[in-house]
Order: C-alpha cells, then sequence, then structure tokens
C-alpha cells in the first residue's frame, strides 16, 4: 500500500492513530504531494536527513582532529584514498540501516530484540551506550577545544552542549529536530574552507590519491591509525540512528531510492569534509605538526593561526565546536531511541515528553552524564577521546553482523532483502573492520604486557 | 478537547475529522504506532548461527577487555 487512494480503502480498519501517528502523518502528506506533482527536488528535500545525519554526526570533533593529526604527522598520503574508501564502505553500511527502517518501520534494537531475543538485543544496547558515552565525553572535549581559542572554558562547553539538547527536542516534531540538526550539520564545510585558507598544493592532493607516501613509523602505530580512522567513519551508533530516525521520519519502500540518495550524499560531503581536516592538519607538517597529537590537538587552531593566518585558526575552532556540538546531538538521539526500543517505551520526537519520557530523559540524561565527566578536575579526558575512536571500532563488528542478518532476513524484509552483492561487501567490511580492530588490540595488549617489543 | 466546546458548530467539528482522516491516510498500515508497538515473531537462530554469534561476542569481549587493559596502563 503506498497511495492515498489504496489507504483509503483500508480506512475502517485503520488502528487508532496516536499523537505521534498524526504528526508523522504531517510530514507523510508533503511527501505524497510531492511525489504526486512530480517535483523530484522538493521530494529529495523531504526526504533527506537521517543518511546525511549519520555521515556528518560521524564527522565528530574525534574524528576531526584525528584527520587534522594525521595531516600533521604523516601529510597527504595514503589518508586521502583511505578516507573515501572508509565512508564508501560507511555508504554499505548504512544504505542497509535505512532499509530495513523503511521497510519495518522499527529501529535496529527492537528488531534485534525481538528477533534474535532480549540477550543480543541487550547485548548491542550495552555496547552502544558504553562506546557513546565514551564518544560523548569526547565530544564536549571537542568543544572546549574549539572554545579555548575564543578564551572560553569548560563550563560554557557543557552548557552550550546541554542548551543545544534541550532546545533541539523542545519542539516534539522529528521533522523540526532533524532540520535543526541539518542546519547545524552544514557547518561541517567549515573544514574544507580551512582547508581552502591554508592554500594548499592541489598538485600534492591529487598526488596523494596512489596511496603514497605510506605513513612511516611501527607496525603498531600504524594499526592504530587503522583503527582509529575506521572509527572515525562507522561506528554502532550510526546504525541505531538511522535505522531508527528512517522509521521515525516515516521512510517507507517507496523511499528507499531517495534514501540512498541521502545516504549516499552524506558519504561524499562527510569524505570531502573529512579530507579538508587533513589537508588543514598538514599545513603544519613542515612545522613540527608531530608535535601536535590526539587532544593535545587542543593547539591545533593555534597552530593554524601561526601557519596560515588567524582566519584558518578561527575556521578550525569553529568547525571543531559544530563537529562536536552535531554528534552531541546524534549520538545522546541514537541513545534514546536504543533505549526506548529495548525498555519498549515510546520513543520518537513525535511524541512529547509525557508520552515519551524514557525517550526524552535518555536523549538528555547520556549527554549530561557526559558533560558531568568533563567537569571532573584531573579526570584523564585527553585518554577517554583517543580512546573513544578504538574502542567503537573493536565492538563493531557484532553490531554489523546483526545488522547483515536483518537485511537479509526475508520473513521482514521481502524483497526489499540483501542481494549477493550487497552481502559480499558487507562481509567484507566486517571481516576488515574486525581485522583491524582486534590486530591492534591484541598487539597494544601485548606490548603492555611486554610478552612483545 | 475543545472541538467539544458548545461554540464550535456541528458542520466545522464534521470538517475539521475529515481533515484529520484525510491526514492519517498518509500513514502505511503497519506505521500506526498500535503495530509497531506489536513485537515481530522471534526468527529461530540455527545451532551454527547462534555459535557463530557466541564466538564472534566473546571474541569482541576478549579484545576489549585488552583495549581498556591498555588504555588503564597507558593512564599510569
Amino acid at each position: 500500500m503506498s497511495t492515498p487512494e489504496v489507504a483509503a480503502s483500508t480506512l475502517l480498519r485503520q488502528p487508532q492513530p496516536t499523537e505521534e501517528d498524526t504528526a508523522r502523518s504531517h510530514d507523510r502528506s508533503r511527501v505524497h504531494h510531492a511525489r504526486r506533482q512530480r517535483r523530484r527536488w522538493h521530494l529529495m528535500w523531504l526526504l533527506v536527513g537521517p543518511g546525511i545525519l549519520a555521515m556528518l554526526g560521524e564527522n565528530d570533533g574525534p574524528s576531526m582532529i584525528a584527520y587534522a593529526s594525521d595531516g600533521a604527522q604523516y601529510g597527504l598520503g595514503f589518508f586521502v584514498p583511505f578516507i573515501p574508501i572508509l565512508f564508501a564502505m560507511a555508504y554499505v553500511c548504512q544504505e542497509m540501516c535505512m532499509r530495513v527502517g523503511a521497510v519495518t518501520h522499527r529501529g535496529y534494537g527492537e528488531l534485534v530484540l525481538q528477533r534474535y531475543g532480549r540477550v543480543w538485543g541487550w547485548f548491542g544496547a550495552g555496547d552502544l551506550t558504553l562506546t557513546n558515552l565514551v564518544t560523548l565525553i569526547a565530544e564536549f572535549v571537542a568543544i572546549r577545544v574549539g572554545l579555548a581559542y575564543f578564551h572560553l572554558g569548560s563550563v560554557v562547553a557543557v552548557v552550550l552542549g546541554l542548551a543545544l539538547v534541550v532546545f533541539t527536542l523542545s519542539g516534539g516534531r522529528y521533522w523540526r529536530w532533524e532540520r535543526i540538526v541539518l542546519g547545524l550539520a552544514a557547518f561541517n564545510g567549515l573544514f574544507l574552507l580551512a582547508a581552502i585558507l591554508v592554500k594548499p598544493h592541489v598538485g600534492s592532493i591529487a598526488g596523494s590519491f596512489d596511496f603514497t607516501p605510506f605513513p612511516g613509523g611501527g607496525f603498531n602505530t600504524l594499526l592504530l591509525l587503522l583503527a582509529s580512522t575506521i572509527g572515525a567513519t562507522v561506528t554502532p551508533w550510526m546504525i541505531f540512528f538511522q535505522q531508527s530516525a528512517s522509521a521515525d521520519k516515516g521512510m517507507t519502500p517507496a523511499d528507499v531510492a531517495h534514501g540512498r540518495y541521502d545516504t549516499a550524499l552524506g558519504a561524499v560531503l562527510a569524505a570531502i569534509f573529512g579530507i579538508g581536516a587533513l589537508v588543514a592538519g598538514a599545513a603544519l607538517l613542515p612545522h613540527h605538526g608531530s608535535a601536535i597529537q590526539g587532544f593535545a590537538g587542543a593547539g591545533f587552531p593555534q597552530a593554524l593561526k601561526h601557519v596560515a593566518g588567524g582566519a584558518a585558526g578561527t575556521v578550525f575552532a569553529l568547525g571543531l565546536i559544530e563537529a562536536g556540538a552535531v554528534a552531541i546531538l546524534t549520538i545522546s538521539a541514537s541513545t534514546a531511541y536504543a533505549a526506548g526500543e529495548c525498555i519498549g517505551a515510546s520513543h520518537s520526537f513525535n511524541s512529547s515528553p509525557r508520552g515519551a519520557a524514557v525517550f526524552y530523559a535518555a536523549n538528555i540524561g547520556v549527554a549530561l552524564l557526559a558533560a558531568v565527566v568533563i567537569l571532573i578536575p584531573g579526570a584523564p579526558l585527553l585518554s577517554i577521546a583517543l580512546n573513544a575512536n578504538v574502542l567503537a571500532t573493536v565492538l563493531l563488528p557484532v553490531s554489523l553482523v546483526l545488522m547483515v542478518m536483518l537485511a537479509n532476513d526475508k520473513g521482514l524484509m521481502g524483497p526489499w532483502a540483501n542481494k549477493r552483492s550487497t552481502n559480499v561487501i558487507g562481509i567484507a567490511v566486517i571481516a576488515f573492520v574486525a581485522l583491524c580492530g582486534a590486530a591492534y588490540g591484541i598487539d597494544s595488549f601485548l606490548q603492555t604486557i611486554q610478552v612483545i617489543g | 478537547m475543545s472541538a467539544e466546546g458548545p461554540g464550535i458548530p456541528e458542520c466545522d467539528l464534521q470538517t475539521q475529522e475529515r481533515a484529520e482522516d484525510a491526514l492519517i491516510m498518509h500513514l502505511e498500515r503497519d506505521q500506526f504506532v498500535a503495530e509497531t508497538s506489536r513485537p515481530v515473531p522471534r526468527a529461530p537462530l540455527s545451532a551454527r548461527v547462534s555459535t557463530g554469534l557466541w564466538a564472534l561476542r566473546v571474541f569482541v569481549v576478549l579484545v576489549s577487555l585488552m583495549v581498556i587493559y591498555t588504555f588503564v596502563a597507558q593512564l599510569r
């Protein structure tokens, strides 16, 4: 059933609509009108959202600092072609999430819990909560790093982050939340502007597409680079978020094609802006940029100011604030979706706070918890932030395997189930992610206990 | 509800109800909260798939513990 006419014939059998149904049907009516009037661009505008937000949300504070740090330490070679490959991998995973959400109208957490049992559902929610909490702390740190450039401290970062979460939740509509966050996410393009401001040599960017020079350093350093860069592009929260947001938006199988455009556009933009951060960081390579590592990247905007001028430093600092803010909103939302789905409570931006208390409480609560951690004096924030992406990479394979299982489930997906080619690529992605995460984890552990040098 | 107030004419109420019905028609039946609240049936996992999932789970937990141990050791 895909048209209002067909729906009308079954009106008498329709269930009693809730406030959530009414809000969602408002959005769907606009989609139907745009489709009926063949207004392609308007239809595209109405249906984009979850894919772009998942991809640009993952271009978060730690990820952009990781890209800039890669550029400052190793230059452009290897990473310029590697980042688009990783986002192509992310597209494969996220397209499955969007498709399952649009076809089943249910989130990842609830489907895993109901289809494969409570154990797997709660394991997934546990992984998500752990990685989300760690990542949210890193997002507040990123905002703090950006604000430090303007001589503002932790308290401002906390107030700004929490105020944004509360403000975006205040409308009681998915559409409103999505459009505000999309508007903020557009400022991820500041990293591209920062790259332009450092006046890079275009030939060197083009030349780095042959994967050279390969980053030097030890085997463990290379594994850390791989694990943290993968963790900067594909993470458990993206899986939960895009599937749940696609369902919350009211997407249907008729919208899958547009969902693919949305996801692909998000992947392309995220790859371009990620490379922007890399190029901006690479401007520091001839100026001992390797000294500015990881979240000591507090010095990145300042260093860029000295090397490429005040405008580059300011734009990079503003970009970090944006990256952290958007990620706080999307990651908190994914936690809230998972909490509502696993507990079996209402979980939609289209519900009021009274109707979906767990959803709203989890959304604000997880952000509040992360905010409290960054206010603790002496907390190892830099180490937590550095390890956020690695932990996400290590925990990702289980979520991905269950995602592929859902996307292959003919009982749920019918004709929309995965094709063989999608499965081959999906399994290759899972194997690559699992191998990189495990290799780094095991190698680091053996070095730590001094079994290997 | 204000719609039940004494000052609203009957024809306005009917128009409002028709508009709400027309709006709700834009949702597919299985999109309604009443439908999505109904759990999907459990899928039987074969012994092979179940074993594979548990093996992956144990593996992931072990590697996570290694990463966390390394993280804590580096803090010292």
